[in-house]
């Protein structure tokens, strides 16, 4: 039997489309069109594309989403394949590094990293800190920070001593008022995140543990 | 070969200038040769503050393009003899007549003749400010116990940090007593902490000050002034020795001191 190009599954989440990654390109398109034309399906149905090992360029991959949304039925959720261009793997690289500052970070002054930054000293009223993922401070936090700047959500601020005039994570910005600084209760040191209802929220830094446990590389302490 | 020290301080109105004068003149009342360089172009004063205003013949700008030479332009202060000297600014150009370059080369031929070269820096962060710190191989950061004081320091920290010199080190002006006692501004281990530099010295506000600016004779000149002594406790730091810090509290006056000092008069 010939093997098929295009293979619907159907799971719990929708259907999965998987797609050949040997065959040519323009085969792919052919049977594609043909399959979906194929319908029997009634309403709107989410379907995720298994690209397998092909690689497609943007615009392939545009014109693989747009034939199978032509039916104005099947609506792509997703896309997955299983290979990564050089470039993109470091880009992922450079955002899981992380880096070290050692000083002062002082008014007027901008810090950028393209991941995470350790901070060993303080970020004085006016200095600014961005980072692609966490920002951790040894130090006194009386500045800005922006954590995620590329929109990753799950970054977060830890600091010795929380004292920030601004915050922000992702998308998120939050300007502290001294009531806010001073509800915060802060003996200990302190973390911010983004919380269940999509707003900063503040917390003990004992508690990133279980709110990030991705954050914890290092195994061990057994 | 002396050592060029950059006098600044962001903000204005902290007392570049009067710092300036007043550690010049204790420099050379210790027995060495200072040469004092107003590069605030515009708008001058170290001129005025040290009573030299009638004496200028020839300025920076002059030197820096050519019109005349160094010593030309340079004014004897004559109170202190052969120690003291001043390069006045220019008055009738700004702040763009000279780069930073030439400014480097200037303070680089002063520095030959002099043991130390003491450059008043403008207020701001722009182009007066960089030629007043080009040529500098060290520099003092003037503040004083005011919050606002306070952030331009550390402005210009952070920008003095990038340029080729040693660690700024901290001078806390205008300091006073019973406010800092009270707690009404940053006390002095407040804004060194903040800061995070060494501190240089302090000097307590005075009316002293003013006055003798006004005469056109630093403070230093008066050895009774409290604010001189913190000028001259600065100019023996600088030159390596170490003094403890000024007590700032002033002393309270019992019953008989009081008494007799009504009597003594």
């Amino acid at each position: 039997m010939k093997k098929q190009i295009v293979h619907m599954k159907g799971t719990k989440d929708g259907f999965v489309l998987r797609l050949d990654d040997q065959c040519a390109y323009v085969e792919l398109l052919d049977e594609l069109k043909k399959k979906v034309l194929e319908g029997g399906i009634d309403g709107k149905v989410n379907v995720q594309l298994d690209l397998g090992y092909r690689y497609c360029t943007e615009e392939q991959l545009q014109e693989l989403i747009s034939i199978v949304q032509e039916t104005e039925q099947l609506i792509v959720s997703n896309v997955h394949s299983e290979v990564l261009t050089v470039q993109e793997s470091n880009l992922k690289m450079i955002e899981s590094q992380q880096d070290t500052y050692i000083g002062v970070v002082r008014s007027g002054q901008v810090l950028r990293a393209p991941g995470d930054i350790v901070i060993v000293g303080n970020i004085n009223p006016n200095g600014r800190v961005e980072a692609g993922g966490n920002v951790y401070v040894l130090g006194k936090l009386k500045g800005i920070v922006h954590a995620g700047v590329n929109g990753k959500k799950e970054s977060i601020i830890a600091a010795s001593r929380f004292e920030a005039t601004h915050i922000m994570i992702a998308d998120q910005v939050e300007v502290m008022s001294d009531e806010q600084l001073k509800a915060m209760n802060q003996t200990e040191m302190t973390c911010a995140f983004i919380g269940y209802e999509g707003r900063i929220a503040y917390d003990q830094i004992h508690v990133l543990k279980n709110i990030r446990p991705l954050l914890n590389v290092s195994k061990g302490g057994s | 070969m002396g050592e060029a020290i950059v006098i600044t301080s962001g903000k204005g109105g902290v007392g570049k200038t009067t710092t300036t004068a007043n550690i010049g003149t204790a420099l050379a009342l210790q027995g060495k040769k200072v040469c004092l360089v107003d590069t605030d172009i515009g708008l001058r004063n170290l001129d005025v503050v040290l009573g030299l205003e009638n004496r200028i013949i020839y300025d920076l700008v002059d030197v820096v393009e050519g019109r005349c030479k160094v010593h030309q332009a340079l004014i004897k202060d004559k109170r202190v003899d052969e120690k003291l000297y001043l390069l006045p600014a220019a008055q009738t150009t700004d702040k763009n007549a000279v780069t930073p370059e030439q400014m480097k080369n200037l303070i680089d031929e002063l520095k030959r003749d002099y043991d130390y070269v003491l450059i008043d820096c403008p207020a701001g962060i722009e182009q007066g400010y960089r030629n007043a710190v080009a040529g500098a191989d060290h520099a003092i950061v003037v503040t004083t116990p005011e919050i606002s004081a306070v952030r331009d320091a550390d402005r210009i920290i952070g920008l003095l940090e990038q340029e080729n010199i040693t660690a700024p080190k901290l001078v806390i002006n205008r300091i006073r007593q019973h406010m800092m006692k009270n707690g009404d501004t940053l006390d002095v281990n407040e804004i060194t902490t903040h800061l995070s530099i060494d501190l240089l010295g302090i000097i307590t506000d005075n009316e002293g000050v003013i006055a003798s600016s006004n005469r056109g004779e630093p403070v230093v000149m008066d050895p009774t002034n409290k604010a001189s002594l913190g000028y001259r406790n600065i100019a023996r730091r600088i030159l390596g020795e170490s003094v403890p810090l000024m007590v700032i509290e002033e002393e309270q006056k019992g019953m008989f001191s009081k008494l007799k000092s009504l009597f003594s008069k």
